[in-house]
């Protein structure tokens, strides 16, 4: 790739080990006024089980513990986090995916007052028996009302058809059944395993000094006690689908599906370099250049709704094609004989081309922003890189020869799932 | 840092105004395309950007336009209808890297320029008119927005608001129209449209980015040299003073099949004489119901747990406020009370300092990060253009750091209730 774009892009980051050990990857963005930080430890829905060197055995977690903890860090003796945000003006959320959790804000002043309530929040841990009851009670509504929601409830039951034990297969909240299993006690041994510096990233993005970080570090971190190592458990996931079609019934206008490839997951570091071979794959089989996506359009099969989407973590990797269809089994019938004509007659080298230029372009698009800088950084950080540009680089020079490979591992239809959601009848 | 607005005429009623900061990656060129809303021709103006994004001469089916679009590094090509008070904004924008960031030393920009252009102004015709099966698909888009609407119940509540509010006025009109004549919407129609936008309309096409917006200027320069075009005035009309004759708050229910019903309270911010009593409006409004800190948010929800949200907003184009909210139906009257109480107590002056502090802190938070987002400043200048000024964001947020306590309980004193809507069940549910 050229050098300038690499220097520019690379440059700007500095990544420090913090004396408390918690790495830090900074990335000051002359020009900007926003400044967007992000805490994350590498807990998500999926680790289910785990042990740490202190352990004898694997303990077992309820689905959805972290989430769960999660929303239970903002609270703490002396208030509530956003309380706290509110004085300095900076905007905070957090979320909890299959393979993180991660707490963060924006700014565009007092930074180190935000950093500060940052760093602090989320090491004090403060669970009563009392305030986990009452947060039962709020996810249980939370966990329902994802119940009635097409587009959550159209992706979670294709998962859970392609998925036979994996945990990706379960909702990220848990169900109302496993979380009424969660107690203090757990939650503090979850925080005290996942939340241990070592198992975290700060990663800080946009208007700001990295002496200012190191200053908020110096003051406000304190070391763990004892380092902490990891063992989770592994998944056995066979190779085929548990179910090729799921369908459910929901009040939506128009019916939804979701058609899935269910692919091979390997280290951490192929999947993230998978993970971007493959949207350029997904873009080559029915992106909007494509001829199959404009059969599909013309014959009013699908809308502008249709997308896809490539998701990979820890033990698992498939690739989503979804949308609003009117004929959502002669959709996936479509796409799987478009990849059944491609793997026979090969990719067109033309439209690879120009799928690996659109990739291009949008990954620059990536480091342009301070919120995507942040996110980018923590991923690369969790997949055991340390090169920023790492997923330009994979689209710089992806060759044919890797798209017929991916093609073969990652999308057969013998390995693939449909999941509809079909409107209510009035 | 982000240079000021440079805006000049390239044609009669047709600006080209740029924005440019080096920290940015990308160039984006937005054509505004602006009519005062009217019944009559709103519908069939609202599909004519849908139809336009289908394809032009040298890309005449969609493919091949996505195919263009991918070798100009995945540029994104979007259309979109706004309205800006009484006017409805067509808007076509392209976004792609800057030349710096391209592996082969592509002159993104301008080719985007010129492809915009050609978008604007050879449309793929055929005999004349925009091809039937197009007008069909691209009606339907029309036809779905409306509904959506529709089924958007708090912003359906907001617009019942506000056409109650202001009947017969143009503030009054949806920004795609109306749904039967959305379909049937026929290719002359939609050909007539474009044909009387591109004479009429006052066109903004504003540049933002890291790039020279020279080459995209006399891209647009060149395509409007020597048409002959006969523009309509923005329309620029405040809705702040009361209407004369108007005897007491008017009242207006809808039932629907719904489980929460939607409160929305119509109010006129009075006679605005200048940017200082502008930014007192804008302060008041953030202390009452802008912030997750404010009155509303904190007494209305928080407090007396009447409603799921409880809002307010300010619109400077129309001199309009509306505070909304989501309120269990037997609520309803004790939650209009207290939103009632609470602009009150703003007007006795029963706020705090820190109340004060906390809104102006957020405001000027928001203020600062305009200038982070090409999106957000293009909409900045288009707003500021439309209101006749041309402030940056920083002189807004300075504005606003001046204003007074006095100002604020002043600008809250202006304040009246107009109109309130309610939505509600269906009666027997």
């Amino acid at each position: 790739m050229d050098n300038r774009i690499q220097e520019t892009l690379k440059g700007q980051m500095q990544a420090i080990r913090h004396s408390s050990g918690l790495m830090l990857l900074l990335y000051p963005m002359k020009g900007f006024s926003t400044v967007y930080a992000t805490f994350t430890t590498d807990l998500g829905s999926v680790d289910t089980g785990f042990k740490t060197q202190y352990d004898d055995d694997m303990v077992d977690v309820p689905e959805g513990v972290a989430h769960f903890l999660e929303h239970k860090m903002f609270e703490n003796e002396d208030g509530d986090a956003f309380e706290k945000y509110a004085k300095t003006g900076a905007s905070a959320n957090a979320f909890t995916s299959f393979d993180k959790t991660s707490y963060l804000f924006s700014c565009t002043d007092r930074f180190e007052e935000s950093l500060a309530i940052l760093l602090d929040f989320v090491r004090r841990p403060y669970f009563t028996k009392e305030s986990v009851q009452k947060e039962q009670g709020i996810i249980g509504q939370e966990i329902r009302m994802y119940d009635d929601s097409g587009d959550w409830r159209v992706m979670f039951n294709l998962l859970e058809a392609m998925y036979q034990v994996h945990p990706v297969r379960i909702d990220i909240a848990g169900t109302v059944e496993s979380i009424a299993e969660i107690d203090a006690d757990l939650l503090y041994r979850c925080h005290r395993t996942f939340y241990n510096l070592a198992n975290m990233v700060l990663c800080v993005a946009g208007n700001f000094e990295p002496e200012q970080v190191l200053r908020v570090a110096d003051r406000v971190l304190k070391p763990d006690e004892k380092p902490i190592e990891i063992t989770r458990k592994a998944w056995e996931e066979p190779r085929e689908v548990g179910k090729q079609l799921v369908e459910q019934k929901l009040p939506v206008a128009a019916p939804l599906f979701e058609f899935g490839f269910k692919g091979v997951s390997g280290s951490r570091k192929e999947n993230l370099k998978n993970q971007v071979l493959d949207e350029i794959l997904a873009d080559i089989i029915c992106g909007e250049s494509s001829p199959l996506y404009r059969r599909l359009y013309d014959e009013g099969i699908i809308n502008s709704t249709f997308d896809s989407e490539v998701m990979s973590g820890r033990g698992y990797h498939c690739i989503l094609f979804s949308g609003e269809s009117r004929k959502p089994k002669e959709a996936a019938k479509e796409i799987a004989k478009e990849v059944e004509r491609i793997r026979r007659e090969g990719i067109d080298p033309e439209l690879f081309e120009l799928c690996r230029r659109a990739a291009f372009g949008r990954y620059i698009g990536l480091y342009g922003r301070p919120e995507s800088v942040a996110g980018i950084m923590g991923a690369i950080y969790f997949s055991g890189e340390d090169d920023i540009c790492m997923p330009l680089e994979t689209v710089f020079s992806a060759t044919m020869g890797q798209m017929e490979e991916r093609l073969e591992q990652a999308m057969n239809p013998e390995y693939s799932a449909l999941s509809i959601i079909w409107p209510v009848e009035e | 840092m982000s240079n000021p607005l440079i805006r000049e005429k390239i044609c009669d009623g047709v600006h080209f105004s740029s924005v440019t900061d080096s920290k940015f990656k990308h160039n984006r060129i937005t054509v505004n395309l602006v009519t005062p809303l009217d019944k009559k021709t709103v519908t069939a103006n609202a599909v004519v950007p849908f139809l336009l994004r289908k394809g032009c001469r040298s890309c005449p089916d969609f493919t091949r336009l996505n195919r263009r679009l991918c070798e100009l590094y995945g540029a994104s090509l979007s259309c979109d209808v706004a309205k800006y008070g009484g006017n409805q904004v067509l808007e076509l924008s392209i976004y792609g890297v800057d030349r710096r960031f391209t592996f082969d030393n592509m002159d993104v920009t301008s080719q985007c320029a010129q492809l915009l252009a050609e978008i604007l102004f050879e449309p793929n015709l055929r005999d004349g008119f925009f091809p039937e099966e197009d007008v069909k698909l691209e009606r339907q888009q029309v036809v779905d927005a409306i509904e959506s609407l529709m089924n958007e119940k708090r912003a359906y509540a907001l617009s019942r608001c506000r056409q109650t509010m202001c009947k017969g006025e143009r503030v009054a009109i949806e920004k795609y129209g109306d749904i039967e004549e959305a379909k049937a919407l026929t290719p002359e129609k939609a050909t007539k449209a474009y044909q009387a936008l591109l004479e009429t309309a006052q066109i903004e096409i504003i540049f933002t980015g890291c790039g020279d917006p020279s080459a995209a200027k006399e891209v647009f320069s060149k395509a409007f040299a020597g048409k002959h075009r006969q523009p309509i005035l923005p329309a620029v009309q405040s809705y702040g003073i009361m209407p004369e004759g108007r005897n007491g708050v008017q009242e207006a229910e809808d039932q629907m099949d719904v489980a929460q019903g939607k409160l929305v309270l119509g109010m006129r911010a009075g006679e605005i004489k200048d940017k200082k009593a502008l930014m007192a409006t804008r302060l008041m409004t953030a202390i009452y119901g802008g912030t997750p800190s404010s009155r509303l948010f904190t007494y209305v929800r928080e407090k007396l747990s009447l409603c799921y949200y409880c809002a307010a907003r300010f619109d400077r184009l129309t001199g309009l406020m509306f505070v909304d909210s989501g309120v269990e139906i037997a609520n309803r009257q004790t939650a209009q009370e207290e939103i009632l109480h609470q602009l009150s107590l703003l007007q006795a002056g029963e706020f705090s300092k820190e109340e004060e502090q906390a809104a102006l802190l957020l405001m000027q938070n928001s203020l600062r990060s305009v200038t982070d987002s090409l999106g957000a400043i293009g909409d900045w200048y288009m707003t500021q253009i439309l209101y006749g000024s041309c402030d940056t964001p920083a002189q807004e947020s300075e504005m606003l750091g001046q204003v007074t306590r006095e100002e604020i309980i002043e600008a809250a004193r202006r304040t009246v209730l107009d109109t309130v809507y309610f939505l509600t069940a269906k009666e027997g549910n």
